[in-house]
This record gives structure tokens, C-alpha cells and sequence, in this order.
């Protein structure tokens, strides 16, 4: 029942993105204008695939004994392929960094202050105001704190996720049912005992919806933080692109990224299905 | 009433408890009880609901501090739960992220028992609750009758020698109640020397297949203390023997009803 329903979901899910992708096709003949000469507004897929894919050859730093772009690498598709690949590589390295350490932060804090019912009514009122602040409008400060480099991206992604774990599991630990706490305690576990085999587990659940959301606001936070002054990766790409009007890079830059922040999402839910057995 | 000797379990020594209102005021769930309870005995608290028989019950478990007066049990005033008073708690209790023996032996984890020692125990716990085979098992896949075997299996598992059951059987349906009783009261009875247990319900019927003394709580006092001396095993036929419909006529009575129905 199970297996054929999921099946079916996917066939559906597959045949609405084929449908998305054949109304974007329509569109570009609908509207052939050109945004730049040679460069359609709605480039097709007939475009994306080839002349757009070759040109992000451009982006090619240099490497294995082949020549950057800038210094004469005729574009092809196996530097273009290699371009992409380093620079994708260069943003998940920073979104993954981010992500361990915002979220393992986040976690921890969020445990340490919920061990007591003083402190997490404590952080309660400054975390509403926290959440509240707009990540991607705080970009610039990061970049004066920690600079433009690496370092300075991958904290900010850190603070963008660890803000959502540290809220879910704030909110999480007041809510495990008491009676958890008291069966463990009448059976003689000391309150450390009953902390990380009572509480920790009893928020898993909330803990990894909240991942899921941070995954998405992640690769907004390492896109944003790209954009202003990295020089590799997806972000960076589009940012260059834009300042010539190369829509049709932007449209396959963003392709890119949404199938890849469907696969993290992806590993996040598998990281999570094993600790989650019981749910 | 008041003495205490070295067969005393539990002792109560004139235990008040408070709860403030929402909204001002008091209720009084305990008011100066006194009680004692020797060692190996089967004792149901009955009553209707707020009469504070679970109030006493969670005070003796540990769980709720009374408001004036003290508990000992075995010789040691009760400050805190622990696991020498086992509690069967009136919602599920088991843990949903342990399979059915990791919930086994979790109390005797707790303790230091060896993995091996403590494996062959809850196995064999589990076998007597007649859940054999289930071993790895999540509760989620569990009905609510097996989720008490299992709760029962672990309190006894852990060897605690009072046990403390808060209504644990008030959600079941018929049938399963009964096969429970036969559960638990076989486990109560295997042991050479019987582990006290208390037992809080509101079914009178309960009471009378499962205690040698019923005590009768309203209001915060105790109304009526009763031995049942009916010979066990007991089933639904013992309920029709005179001596335990006189008791059963004398519960209704101080609960505040007449046996021929209606209120008094």
C-alpha cells in the first residue's frame, strides 16, 4: 500500500517538473526578446543546455595542469563540467561547515540553557526578538565582524542555523510529557541520566523539522553571503552574471541550486531517519 | 495505628497536602492521614475521583512532597522517587524511543547491572507479561494492553519491593483488564516473600478480585478500612460470594451511593 502510494507520489512529482519545464519552454518562444544581444530574457532549454553550460567555462580558476579561463582555456564541456564542480564544491563546503557548527551550537545551548527552568524562561523574550531580525540584512555586518573571506561566510551561515535549532529546542524540552521524566526517575535514573535519555531523544522529532528548515534558510544564507564579495562558487556566478546581463547563467545557476538543495534536504531527512526509527 | 515496626512497608504520619486553586482558594487532598501498610500486603485505594487517592499515592512514589507530616517507607523517610517504590503510572509510560526490552532494562541499567545479567532478567520479565518474541519491538507498534505488560514488566524487572499502581488499568476494555490481573497478580505471588503493593482504582469490582484490605478514601480522609479475606485465586464468581458483596455494599455506602442505585 505504502510502496505503490510513494510510487505514485513520485510519478506526479516528476511529471508536474516536466510540466514546469515545458511551460518555460513556451514561454521562450512566447517572448523571444533579448535582455542582451544574443542573450534571451526566457532562454530555452535548447540554450541553457548548450551555449549557457559551455560559458560557465568562464569561471574556470585554473587547476590539473589546465590553464584558468582568464589566462586562455578556450571554453568546452569538460571545463565547463569542471567549473561548476569546484565551484559547487566551494559553496556546499562552507553551507555544510556552517550548518555542523550552527547546528551543533544551537543544540547544545539550546539543551544547556533548557536545563533549567529559570534560564530558558530567561533567553525566551531576547530569542523572539532575535528570531525577528531579518538574517540576510545583517550580511553586511557579518562582513565588517568576520570579514569577506571563508571564515566570515561560514559564521554567518552558522548564525542563520543555529538561531532556528536553538529556538526548536527551547521550545522543544518544556514540552516533553512529565510523566517521561517520572517513569525514569521512579526507576532510578539520576537527572543527568534522565536528561540524555529522556529529553535529548523526546526533541528529535521537532529537532529535525527545524533542520529541514534550516537546509533551505542555509543556502539562502550561503547564496546571500556569496553574493556580496566571494570569489568562488554558485553565488558568486550569479552575481558575475548579473553584471552583464547574462540571464540565461543566472536561470542555470538557479536550476542547480534547487536540485541541490533538494538532495541536502535530502541527507538531512536521512541523517534523521535512523535516530527516528521509533516515531 | 500509628506504630511502626520492622514488618511496616509504608507508614504515613499525619500527611497534609495543599493544592492552591486557580483563582484563589484551596483544596485539601490529604487532610492529616495517618496510615500504615505491613510488608507483602495487596492494598487498593478506591474512591471517587478527587478524593485524593492518587494524591497519596504520588506521595508516597516520591513525586509530590507533602504539605506537613512525613512517609517512610522501609524505615526511610521518602524525600524524592527512586527505584526501591516502582510505579505503574495511569497514562503510557514507556518510552517510545527504547524498543520493549531497553524499556526492560532500563531501571537495571540505572543500577550498573551487567548488560548480560540484566538481558537474561528482562527476558525473562518479559516472558511472564507473555510478550516473548518481542524483544525488539518499538512501543508504537504495541497495543495499549501490551504497552502495561510492558510497564509491569519493567517495575518488577527492577525489584522493587513496594509497588505503586495509579489506576493502571482505567483506559483497557474489559477482557484485557482481567487478563491483566491474572498478570500481575501471578508476578505478585511468585516471589516467596510478596512485594507490597498499592493500588490506586475506582472500580470497587477492581478492588475486591485484587486486595487483601481495601482502603476507602473520601474527601482527603479515609472512610472505611477493609479486610478482604476471600480465598484466592478469586474471578468474577468470587464477586457473588455474601461476605465480599457485604464489602462491596459497605464501599457504596461511604463512596456516597445506595446499593440499590441512586445517590444517599
Amino acid at each position: 500500500m505504502n510502496g505503490s502510494r510513494s510510487f505514485n507520489d513520485r510519478r506526479v512529482g516528476v511529471a508536474a517538473l516536466l510540466a514546469l519545464a515545458l511551460v518555460w519552454q513556451l514561454m521562450s518562444v512566447l517572448f523571444p526578446m533579448e535582455i542582451v544581444p544574443g542573450v534571451p530574457m526566457v532562454p530555452g532549454w535548447q540554450v541553457v543546455v548548450t551555449r549557457t553550460f559551455l560559458s560557465l567555462s568562464n569561471f574556470w580558476e585554473g587547476g590539473f595542469g589546465i590553464p584558468a579561463a582568464s589566462a586562455g582555456t578556450p571554453p568546452s564541456y569538460g571545463v565547463a563540467f569542471l567549473s561548476l564542480l569546484f565551484n559547487s564544491l566551494d559553496t556546499f563546503r562552507r553551507l555544510a561547515l556552517g550548518f555542523v557548527i550552527g547546528g551543533g551550537i544551537g543544540f547544545a545551548l539550546g539543551l544547556l540553557l533548557s536545563l533549567s527552568e529559570w534560564s530558558n524562561r530567561f533567553v525566551g523574550a531576547p530569542l523572539r526578538f532575535i528570531r525577528a531580525l531579518p538574517l540576510l540584512a545583517m550580511i553586511p555586518l557579518f562582513q565588517l565582524w568576520f570579514g569577506i573571506a571563508d571564515f566570515g561566510m561560514v559564521v554567518f551561515i552558522a548564525y542563520g542555523v543555529g538561531v532556528i535549532i536553538f529556538t526548536s529546542v527551547i521550545n522543544a524540552v518544556p514540552r516533553v510529557p512529565q510523566i517521561y521524566r517520572d517513569n525514569a526517575r521512579t526507576l532510578g535514573a539520576s537527572k543527568l541520566r534522565t536528561f540524555y535519555t529522556v529529553t535529548v531523544p523526546a526533541i528529535l522529532p521537532e529537532v529535525r523539522s527545524a533542520a529541514v528548515i534550516a537546509v533551505g534558510v542555509g543556502w539562502a544564507a550561503a547564496l546571500g553571503a556569496e553574493y556580496l564579495g566571494a570569489q568562488s562558487g554558485l553565488g558568486r556566478i550569479v552575481v558575475a552574471s548579473e553584471a552583464f546581463g547574462y540571464l540565461d547563467r543566472m536561470f542555470l545557476t538557479a536550476v542547480v541550486i534547487i536540485v541541490y538543495a533538494a538532495i541536502s534536504t535530502w541527507l538531512v531527512e536521512r541523517g534523521f531517519a535512523r535516530l527516528l526509527r521509533w516515531a | 495505628m500509628n506504630e511502626t515496626n520492622d514488618r511496616t512497608a509504608i507508614a504515613v504520619h499525619n500527611v497534609t497536602r495543599r493544592f492552591q486553586r486557580t483563582g484563589g482558594g484551596e483544596v485539601i487532598a490529604a487532610d492529616n492521614m495517618s496510615l500504615t501498610i505491613p510488608r507483602g500486603e495487596f492494598v487498593c485505594l478506591v474512591g471517587p475521583s478527587g478524593c485524593g487517592k492518587t494524591t497519596m499515592l504520588q506521595m508516597i512514589a516520591g513525586l509530590l512532597a507533602p504539605s506537613e507530616g512525613e512517609i517512610e517507607v522501609d524505615g526511610r523517610k521518602v524525600t524524592g522517587p527512586g527505584p526501591d517504590r516502582g510505579v505503574v503510572f495511569q497514562k503510557d509510560s514507556v518510552f517510545p524511543w527504547m524498543t520493549v526490552i531497553q524499556n526492560i532494562e532500563y531501571g537495571l541499567k540505572c543500577r550498573g547491572v551487567p548488560a548480560a545479567e540484566r538481558r537474561a532478567l528482562a527476558r525473562r520479565y518479559l516472558a511472564h507479561v507473555g510478550l516473548e518474541g518481542l524483544e525488539e519491538s518499538w512501543p508504537r507498534e504495541l497495543s495499549g494492553g501490551m504497552l502495561k505488560r510492558v510497564a509491569i514488566a519493567t517495575v518488577f524487572a527492577n525489584g522493587s519491593r513496594v509497588l505503586l499502581l495509579d489506576e493502571p488499568f482505567g483506559a483497557l476494555d474489559y477482557v484485557t483488564k482481567h487478563q491483566l490481573y491474572d498478570v500481575l497478580l501471578s508476578l505478585w505471588s511468585e516471589d516467596e516473600q510478596h512485594r507490597t503493593v498499592v493500588f490506586v482504582t475506582h472500580d470497587i469490582d477492581e478492588a475486591l478480585l485484587l486486595a487483601d484490605r481495601v482502603l476507602v478514601f473520601k474527601a482527603g480522609h479515609i472512610a472505611a478500612d477493609l479486610s478482604i479475606d476471600s480465598p484466592r485465586p478469586r474471578n468474577t464468581e468470587s464477586l457473588l460470594q455474601p461476605a465480599v458483596v457485604a464489602h462491596k455494599r459497605t464501599m457504596l455506602e461511604h463512596i456516597g451511593l445506595r446499593p440499590s442505585g441512586g445517590t444517599a
